[in-house]
This record gives C-alpha cells, sequence and structure tokens, in this order.
C-alpha cells in the first residue's frame, strides 16, 4: 500500500477556515433569500477561485448576490453592461494618444477589466469579438494589448449573467468561452414564502446593509487551505471516470451521452470539479474531498461543458439531465460491490 | 488497514469479510454450474456407454465442492485491496472520503473526529443470495436426473451373461437325465454339441431366436423322454401279454407271437438305453434276444423286467417337471375337449374361463343351430288395389250414396290408358310423337 507523505489540514485550521466562509455565506443569505444552493455555488467556486456564469430572469437578484459578495470580500468590483455595440477596449482597455511634458506618447488607460470581481452583465449580448477579449483574462488572468501584457490584480474573478429567454439579438457564449467558466448557476424563480419574507423585511427592495467580513489576505489564506484540503486518489478517479464517460465515445460512457451528447467535458473540466470539490469540502468543514462533494458539484461544473446533439433539445434533454444521468450510470467506485452483495 | 484508527477498523475488517464472501459468491455459482452441468453431462454418459462407472457416479455430487478450491485460489488473486475497502466503506457511509483520506495520509489528527464516528456508522450490505440458488437450482436439477436415469445395459454386454444362463439352464436338464440314466451317452454328447451351438449363438447375438433354439432343444428332449417312457409302457404290456399267454398255455402261436412282440419291444427299449442299467441277471437272461419257455424262468423274468421297467418308470415321473417353463403351449394344461369341468369343456364360445385352446379350429355351427326351424315361407301374389276394396268405415248422415258402376279391372284399364295417352301427349312434343310412331311402325313391320 502506498501512503501520500502529505498531511492533512488540521481540525482547527479547518474549523476556522469554515468559520470564516460561514460568515459570508451566512451575510449573502441575508441579502439573497431563498437561493442557498445558488450561493453555495457561488461561494465554492470563489473560494476555487473559479468563474461563475449566473444565467436566470431578470430581476432574481443576480446582479445583488455580485455586489453583496464584493461588499463582504472587501474587494473592488467592477460592471460591464454587455451591449452589441461594445468593443474589446471597451473591457480590457486602450491607448491613448497623450501629450506629456511636450510630447505626444499612448497612455495605457486600463478599462473595467482590471478589478477584483467584474460583474459581466448580459454578457451575452456582446459579440463575439467583445466576448472573445475575456478569454485570456479569464483562463490566465491578464490582458495583452498593443502588444503588452499586464497582468490583472489578485484575486480576480468574473460572475457573468445571462439572460435565457430574450434570445434575439444576442450571441450564444462560445464553447471555449463557456470552458472558462467553473461553474454555470441557473437561477430559478422564488418560491411564495420567500416573497412573503422579501416584502417583510424590505420596503424598496434595497439589501441589508453589510460590512465587510473578510480581507484580502484572509482570502488568500482561504485559497491556501482549499488547495491543501486532500483529494483522495479513489476519489480523483472518480472524478476522471465521470468526466470520461461525458464522451459519446467512451465504452463507459451511458445511453444518453451517447444519444445526446456531440462532445463531452473537457479537461479543465475535471479540474475544475477537483478544485471546486476541495472548496466545497471546506466549506463542510472537512479536511478532505469526498465522493458527495464531487457529485455536487458536477452538474455546475460539467453541465455547461457538455455539447449537446439537436436530438437532445428536441427531447428535451439539458446539460443538467445528462449530467445526472452520469451520476446514476458511473459507479463512485471504480470496483463496486460484487453481485451478490446490495446496499442497504 | 493497521493504520486506520481503532474505531473504524473493526466495521473495515467486517466490510472486508462481507467483500471476500461476496466475491467468492460472485465466481463460485458459475463454476458450480459449469462443474455440475458436466457432472451431469459425464452421468448421462456413463449411465448410458460405462455401465461399471455406476457405483462411482453420487461422487460426482463433490465436483461443485470441489471447485470451490480454484475459486478460492481465484479470490484470493483477486481480493479487494484495503484501498477498495475504504473506498466502499466511504461510499456505503455517505461518500465522506475520510477513510480513503486517513488510508493514503494516515494522519491521526482526525482518528478522534466526529467525521470518522459517521464513517464507521454505516450499513453493511446485505447479501442477494436469491440470484445465486436460482442460477443453481437448474444446474443441480440437471445432475440429479442424470442419476436417476436407470443404468442402459447394452445388448452386447448382456450377451454373455444370458448365454451362460441359457446355457446353463439346459446342461442342468441334461445333468438330471444323466443322473437318472435316461440318455445314453450318445444322446449326451449329441446335447451337449447342441448346448454349446445355442451358447455360442447367444453369445453373439440374444435375441428371440436364442429362446426359440433353447425352447425347441427342451421340446426335442422332452419328445425323446416321452418316446422312451412309450418303449417302457410297450414293454411293460408286452411283459403282461406274454406272462399272460404263457400261463394261460393258448397255443404255440399264440405265445410266439407275444413273444416277438416282447423281443421288440426290448430291443426298442435297448436301443433307447434303458436296458443299461437293468440287473445283470437280466441282462443275461435276455442275452441274445430269446425269451425262456420255462415258466419259472419266465415269471423270474417278468418279475425283473417288471421291476426295471417300474423303476425306469419311476424316473419318467420324476423328470415330469422338465418340460414345464418353456414358455410353450403345454397341452397337459388344458382340458380335452368335451370334457366339461368347472373351467368349461374347452370348447370355443361355451363359456367358462376356458375357452378351449388357441388353436383350436373355429366352429360356428352350434351358434346357427337356431336358425334350423325357420323354414321358407312364400308370400301371397300381389293384386292391384281396387275401389272396390274399399269399405266404408260409417255413414255419416246426408252423406250420398254412390254405386259402383266398374269393375275393378276394367277400370284399372281405362284409367291405364287415359293415365298413358294423357302421357304420350304431355311427354312427346308434336314433332317427336312422328318419329316415334315411324319406329315401332318399323318394328312392327319387321
Amino acid at each position: 500500500m502506498t501512503q501520500d507523505a502529505r498531511t492533512l489540514l488540521t481540525p482547527d485550521r479547518v474549523s476556522a477556515g469554515q468559520a470564516k466562509i460561514a460568515r459570508v455565506v451566512s451575510d449573502l443569505r441575508r441579502v439573497i433569500v431563498g437561493k442557498e444552493q445558488v450561493i453555495d455555488e457561488v461561494v465554492t467556486a470563489l473560494l476555487a477561485q473559479g468563474h461563475v456564469l449566473l444565467e436566470g430572469l431578470p430581476g432574481l437578484g443576480k446582479t445583488e448576490l455580485v455586489k453583496a459578495l464584493s461588499r463582504l470580500l472587501s474587494l473592488e468590483v467592477r460592471r460591464i453592461q454587455f451591449t452589441p455595440d461594445l468593443l474589446p477596449t471597451d473591457v480590457t482597455g486602450s491607448h491613448i494618444l497623450q501629450e506629456r511634458e511636450g510630447r505626444r506618447e499612448f497612455v495605457f488607460h486600463a478599462g473595467p477589466i482590471f478589478t477584483n470581481l467584474l460583474l459581466a452583465d448580459e454578457i451575452n449580448r456582446a459579440s463575439p469579438k467583445t466576448q472573445s477579449a475575456l478569454l485570456e483574462a479569464m483562463q490566465e488572468r491578464r490582458v495583452t494589448t498593443f502588444g503588452e501584457t499586464r497582468p490583472l490584480p489578485a484575486p480576480f474573478f468574473v460572475l457573468a449573467t445571462q439572460n435565457p429567454i430574450e434570445l434575439e439579438g444576442t450571441y450564444p457564449l462560445p464553447e471555449a468561452q463557456l470552458d472558462r467558466f467553473m461553474f454555470k448557476v441557473d437561477i430559478a424563480g422564488v418560491e411564495r414564502s420567500v416573497l412573503e419574507e422579501i416584502l417583510l423585511t424590505r420596503v424598496h427592495g434595497e439589501p441589508p446593509p453589510l460590512t465587510p467580513v473578510l480581507s484580502a489576505s484572509e482570502l488568500n489564506e482561504l485559497f491556501g487551505l482549499v488547495d491543501a484540503v486532500h483529494l483522495p486518489r479513489g476519489v480523483a478517479n472518480y472524478i476522471a471516470r465521470l468526466v470520461a464517460a461525458s464522451h459519446p465515445g467512451s465504452s463507459d460512457a451511458p445511453e444518453s451521452v451517447k444519444t445526446f451528447v456531440k462532445y463531452g467535458a473537457s479537461p479543465r473540466a475535471a479540474i475544475s470539479i477537483g478544485v471546486a470539490s476541495r472548496s466545497l469540502a471546506l466549506l463542510g468543514g472537512k479536511p478532505n474531498v469526498g465522493f458527495d462533494e464531487v457529485r455536487r458539484v458536477a452538474a455546475p461544473a460539467m453541465a455547461h461543458r457538455l455539447v449537446l446533439d439537436y436530438a437532445a433539445r428536441l427531447e428535451g434533454w439539458d446539460g443538467r439531465r445528462v449530467v445526472a444521468a452520469l451520476l446514476e450510470a458511473v459507479p463512485e467506485v471504480e470496483r463496486g460491490l460484487p453481485r451478490t452483495l446490495e446496499a442497504r | 488497514m493497521h493504520e486506520m484508527p481503532a474505531l473504524v477498523r473493526p466495521v473495515l475488517k467486517r466490510l472486508g469479510r462481507c467483500l471476500a464472501l461476496g466475491l467468492f459468491l460472485d465466481i463460485w455459482p458459475a463454476w458450480a454450474i459449469a462443474s455440475l452441468l458436466v457432472s451431469g453431462t459425464v452421468a448421462l454418459v456413463c449411465r448410458m456407454f460405462f455401465p461399471s462407472a455406476s457405483p462411482v457416479l453420487p461422487w460426482l455430487w463433490l465436483a461443485p465442492i470441489l471447485t470451490a478450491i480454484p475459486v478460492l485460489v481465484v479470490c484470493v488473486r483477486r481480493a479487494y485491496r484495503p484501498a477498495e475497502v475504504a473506498a466502499l466503506a466511504d461510499s456505503l457511509g455517505g461518500g465522506q472520503g475520510i477513510l480513503l483520506t486517513l488510508l493514503e495520509t494516515n494522519d491521526p489528527a482526525w482518528a478522534e473526529s466526529a467525521l470518522i464516528d459517521k464513517a464507521a456508522q454505516f450499513a453493511l450490505p446485505r447479501f442477494e443470495l436469491r440470484r445465486v440458488i436460482g442460477t443453481l437450482v437448474p444446474a443441480i436439477a440437471f445432475l440429479a436426473v442424470a442419476l436417476m436415469l436407470p443404468q442402459r445395459v447394452r445388448s452386447e454386454d448382456r450377451s454373455p451373461a444370458v448365454a451362460q444362463q441359457i446355457a446353463a439352464d439346459l446342461t442342468a436338464a441334461v445333468v438330471e437325465l444323466k443322473q437318472q440314466e435316461l440318455i445314453t451317452p450318445a444322446e449326451e454328447k449329441k446335447l451337449e454339441e447342441e448346448i454349446e451351438r445355442i451358447r455360442r449363438g447367444a453369445e453373439q447375438k440374444v435375441d428371440a431366436s436364442s429362446w426359440e433354439a433353447a425352447d425347441a432343444l427342451r421340446e426335442q428332449v422332452v419328445a425323446a423322454l416321452s418316446e422312451k417312457q412309450e418303449a417302457v409302457k410297450w414293454a411293460q404290456e408286452s411283459l403282461a401279454r406274454y406272462a399272460a399267454a404263457a400261463e394261460a398255455g393258448g397255443g404255440e402261436a399264440s405265445a410266439s407271437a407275444q413273444a416277438a412282440e416282447l423281443t421288440k419291444a426290448l430291443e426298442k427299449l435297448a436301443k433307447s438305453g434303458l436296458m443299461a442299467g437293468a440287473p445283470a441277471d437280466l441282462r443275461a437272461l435276455l442275452k441274445g434276444g430269446a425269451l425262456p419257455t420255462d415258466p419259472a424262468a419266465l415269471r423270474a423274468l417278468a418279475t425283473a423286467l417288471g421291476n426295471h421297467l417300474a423303476e425306469a418308470n419311476g424316473r419318467f415321473g420324476k423328470l415330469a417337471g422338465l418340460g414345464e417353463g418353456f414358455g410353450r403351449f403345454d397341452p397337459a394344461e388344458f382340458p380335452v375337449e368335451g370334457a366339461s369341468g368347472p373351467d368349461g369343456d374347452g370348447l370355443p364360445g361355451r363359456g367358462g374361463v376356458n375357452r378351449g385352446r388357441a388353436d383350436a379350429e373355429l366352429a360356428w355351427g352350434k351358434e346357427s343351430a337356431l336358425f334350423d326351424k325357420f323354414k321358407s315361407k312364400p308370400l301371397p301374389p300381389g293384386a292391384p288395389r281396387s275401389p272396390d276394396d274399399w269399405a266404408p268405415v260409417v255413414a255419416l248422415p246426408g252423406a250420398p250414396q254412390e254405386a259402383a258402376v266398374l269393375s275393378s279391372q276394367s277400370a284399372a284399364r281405362q284409367y291405364a290408358a287415359a293415365a298413358g295417352q294423357s302421357a304420350w301427349r304431355r311427354s312427346l312434343a308434336p314433332r317427336h310423337q312422328s318419329a316415334v310412331k315411324k319406329y315401332f311402325e318399323t318394328t312392327v313391320k319387321r
């Protein structure tokens, strides 16, 4: 038996990290009522230093969630309202000819992307050219203009929103762009009880006042804790099998994948699941990743990365349903129970 | 596994044992089914072609048990590794992954945590044995049926034993005859040769002809015995007549005739070998075929011969059962035709248990005797019905009284003529009437 020389996070460190995250989550739940799962997924992605694509109807609190997050984390936040005429330089910034001390020279004016938390509102309304301006920034956390590469401030998150119903005049995000989002979080409508709660607690809909609960150093410390969460080999094997089975050509692929999926999830999906599982484990006060965390993050991490066939649309299958079928088909442990044994 | 916290070590061991047993039950049924099917096939083959293997066939039930040995070897080679056991334990316990983590990191910091408590409380999987049993039952039934089948004995294997049995029965009869001194050495040799021939034939192939040949030989022996018995009876009767003639002194001619008959009878007796066992004085007396004329010597001869013949007749009595068991028709078992008895009179169709011999001639005369009393009587000649034959049953008041104006014959003729003319007119078209007339006119002229 091979033994990993790594040591686990101590219970104290895990508890301390979990408490800090719990404060953020608690305050977010005060702002966004009735969206516990959405908040958990967004916080999980942030702790994993991943970008999030929020998809939902207007008025469900997407922008408010991002604003609340920026206030709690004392991060610099900027918002770009994506429109069809938005240019890439409107995002990244551009060089402007300026006169300085009698000389004219190009001076770089940083765009709104140079921030910690970027809210890309209605990202699918910008042209693909503008959307692609985000590719390098999201993946490599830097911007190149006029041959000059400038790093983005750390941490850097993109929280993009898009409206699923107003498709006229929109440009669906290309697969390469979608792949750079760690999670795609679907924001569903609110229940009646939640609406009552909102009406009783907010007169004009303004959120409760928030104070920062995490400094930049504490956030960096949390990032370190997330990275230190142990990922057992057996769980990593589960993630690998899960992603591999999302390809229709795989022998382990279930029938739904073979029927409805054109292209499976990328290795980036596996990396995202791994790090998001670490983040979720820390959120749950655990020093390690388990199968349960993988199952919980699989849908938001993989669903938007699957390229579905037209047959899926006709049959009413979406990415989340395919991922659910994948989770059903792929066993957690590669060598499962003997056939004569049945789990209770 | 020893590095795991003490809290989870027992449950991991239990899970490991459970998995090992489950793995065995996963692999073994296929082997057991294969062994049962092979054993059943072997049993079937042995039942059909190898009778000598019949006593050891029940040991085939050990085959599925013996397959457990290689299955155990396979199980050891495919045994669940500790990491796999821990992974399964984690999966069964809610997928926390803490057991896998502790197995990999061996970090004691979390050994007493609530996570370990929770991980140790998973329920062991339960065995699903119905499928195993369901797959085994048909194979077990196959072997059981194969073992329950009767052993098939091939005819060529059975032939020597049956041939020996047939020959032994016949030889026993010959030995019996020899002991009773009822056959001559030549006859004995001939019978032995015949028995040997039957035995060899039966060894090659046993069928109905083997038994028929044995029966035929027995019948031949019985016939020869009957002939000898008849010779003894003839000799006894001839002796009695000769003695009576000698004592009566009826005449020279009569005595010589009786002596010649007795001589012939004794010669026949000698030919049949029945005189071989006669006393020496009797043989001396009969030497040369001359009968004594002295009354004393004659009486002595008659007494000695009578005793010898009685003894020979007694030996025949002892062999009375020799002809039984032939499986053929024995006339003695059936009553003489016409003799009435409790089982019937032996005639077919007369009732009773015994309907007579199967080869009796079929006669139907008695059954048809009752019909003899019927005599043929010619019926009176018929006469055409006439209205004169009618008689009124009752005369209603007011009914018209009509008297007959025509005799019956004239009325019939008139009616017939009228009927013919009307038929003539009705049936023939005018163009045909001339043709018919012409035909009949031609016939009359001719």
